[in-house]
């Protein structure tokens, strides 16, 4: 069994974000960026099967500039077997639609019998990508998944519901399998896995080579967000201001003022 | 313009998100039209269409008792075809997200997540895990769209119902329903609890919970909680998470210390009587939620907190 992963990199979580010039998107200059989060717990998912002799190799995937390569040399430093960068300028713009297309080509092309990755991403938190790929490839896909369990079939997998509850469903493979957080414990790359990792493939590809000229990028896009900003504020908290010591006495008189102390 | 509004059964009946989503259809404008998929939904279809949703299409089918992906894709799509919608909203509920995008995809649409609001032409819907919001517009002949539950208040008119049949074809399908695992009793009940001290990222080690976040709420009489990042690292069990996916919790005080407030973490804890949060981010998301916050390190003010609180009971 070959399992892709898609990872997406993203600011990182504490990373500051400006608006920028277009208004429509952050300024991406001078910050740092990681794996989604939702992602490295699906990579993680690929490699713990791959060390149980279930998967036979791992391959893991991003679309973006030159900056994702750390983000695949990291993978390849957990232990993934090889990588593709889809690098080019005419997919920036596209829209969940048009990253699916591309995500479903590469698998396609990769010959995966199952597509692991986050239920969404920290930041367009937007929850269509594993769907999309799922549907694009005429596949099953599983969203929310926090147990995976591979049958002779494909996977039992379990899925998030509200206030803790779960779904149990069975795809066959190939499929799709969107990670929720928290269902493994994800590895750090180790020194000897970052150095074998220098010497694992890394593929670049375009657009052209998956065969989606003009079917991807901001032309092809239908969705596009107009305006990024600040949520309005509210009349929010009242904040305390002072030292330590007068914001303690300060929430301490709160306290005994709505007679719990 | 038609708005196809496609309804969910939760416990045997329409959710209170379908009515919401009546409400953000009349936002956007247009004919509408409903949705319910289920087995034997026939009542549940009529009392749909009557408190709002109109005409209102019913797939209704032994094979559909259960969500699945592929079965609810298909009736969706369906309903589609024979309304000749033209905007699709679906509840951003678990069953909603895993099918809307499959539509949308399946359709050649427009995508839009988790809208909690339409003015002046666009979907505004957070991004960046609640830090920022975005504007979005879609230009495709089709557009789906998920709808943040509890964004909008439900719909509480009436409409003259009608009801037609849809049929789906259900064989093939690859994505089989098992069953539903209910939560469970929980060990660390705080859904009666009266004051709750929770921990987040900002906590930054699962020592410190027992070192800094449970010495206080011992020392107020109330329960530890924590936020989901803390239970994903492992920090804390699952049976602590505040939050949609975890605990659902009203306390009469509510304090988040190192919590910034993604959304799925206010869902479960908004309705506490009085909050207090402690973060050392100004702009943080919490701080729209809480009565009362402080701008600084919680290492340096919850210790303090926990001895002038100790001080006060004598």
């Amino acid at each position: 069994m070959k399992i892709l992963v898609c990872l997406k990199q993203v600011p990182h979580q504490d990373a500051r974000l400006d608006i920028a010039g277009d208004g429509a998107w952050i300024k991406e200059d001078g910050i740092k960026f990681e794996i989604n989060s939702y992602d490295s717990f699906a990579l993680e998912e690929a490699l713990r099967l791959k060390d149980a002799g279930t998967a036979t190799e791992v391959i893991v995937t991003s679309i973006g500039p030159d900056r994702v390569t750390q983000a695949l040399r990291t993978a390849l430093g957990m232990g993934a077997d090889r990588a593709v960068h889809v690098k080019d300028a005419a997919v920036d713009g596209s829209d969940a639609l048009g990253i699916s297309r591309i995500l479903a080509a590469v698998a396609k092309d990769a010959g995966a019998d199952a597509v692991f990755l986050g239920l969404m991403s920290d930041d367009s938190n937007a929850t269509a990508v594993g769907p999309m790929i799922g549907e694009l490839l005429g596949i099953p896909s599983a969203t929310g998944v926090v147990k995976e369990e591979k049958t002779a079939s494909g996977f039992r997998v379990e899925r998030e519901l509200e206030g803790g509850a779960l779904e149990v469903v069975e795809v066959t493979m190939p499929c799709v399998l969107a990670v929720q957080t928290g269902l493994n414990q994800v590895r750090y790359a180790s020194l000897k896995g970052i150095m074998a990792a220098k010497k694992k493939p890394l593929d670049v590809k375009t657009a052209a080579d998956l065969g989606l000229t003009g079917r991807v990028g901001a032309s092809a896009a239908k969705v596009k967000i107009q305006k990024i900003y600040a949520p309005p504020r509210g009349t929010g908290a009242q904040i305390l201001k002072g030292s330590a010591d007068e914001v303690v006495a300060g929430i301490v008189g709160k306290i005994k003022e709505l007679g719990l102390l | 313009m038609t708005i196809l509004v496609v309804g969910e059964i939760q416990k045997g009946v329409v959710r209170e998100a379908s009515y919401e989503l009546i409400a953000f259809a009349k936002k956007i404008g247009g004919e509408l039209r409903g949705l319910i998929i289920g087995s034997g939904c026939g009542a549940e279809a009529e009392s749909f269409a009557k408190k709002g949703a109109g005409h209102v299409y019913v797939a209704d089918d032994a094979a559909l008792a259960n969500y699945s992906v592929d079965a609810y894709t298909r009736a969706i799509k369906a309903a589609v075809a024979a309304s000749g919608a033209t905007t699709v909203l679906i509840s951003n509920t678990p069953s909603g997200w895993d099918v809307a995008a499959r539509v949308a995809a399946g359709l050649d649409a427009g995508f839009v997540s988790d809208a909690f609001n339409y003015a002046d032409g666009a979907y505004v819907r957070r991004v960046f895990n609640g830090k920022l919001d975005a504007r979005v517009v879609s230009t495709a002949a089709t557009t789906v769209v998920t709808v943040q539950p509890g964004a909008n208040k439900p719909f509480e008119g009436s409409a003259d119902g009608k009801i037609e049949r849809l049929a789906v074809d259900l064989t093939g399908l690859k994505a089989k329903f098992i069953e539903t695992k209910s939560a469970g009793a929980k060990g660390h009940d705080l859904t009666k609890a009266e004051i709750i001290v929770s921990g987040g990222r900002g906590v930054g080690a699962p020592e410190k919970f027992n070192e800094v976040i449970k010495p206080l709420a011992d020392a107020l009489g109330g329960q530890m909680g924590a936020s989901r990042p803390v239970v994903d690292a492992g920090w804390l069990p699952h049976e602590y998470q505040v939050g949609s996916s975890g605990q659902i919790v009203t306390p009469k005080l509510y304090m988040a210390c190192g919590i910034s407030g993604a959304i799925q973490h206010l869902v479960g804890m908004k309705g506490a009587n009085y909050i207090i949060a402690i973060n050392k981010d100004p702009d943080a998301p919490i701080f729209e939620v809480a009565q009362l916050g402080v701008v600084g390190d919680l290492f340096e003010i919850v210790p303090k907190l926990t001895a002038a609180v100790k001080a006060a009971k004598g």
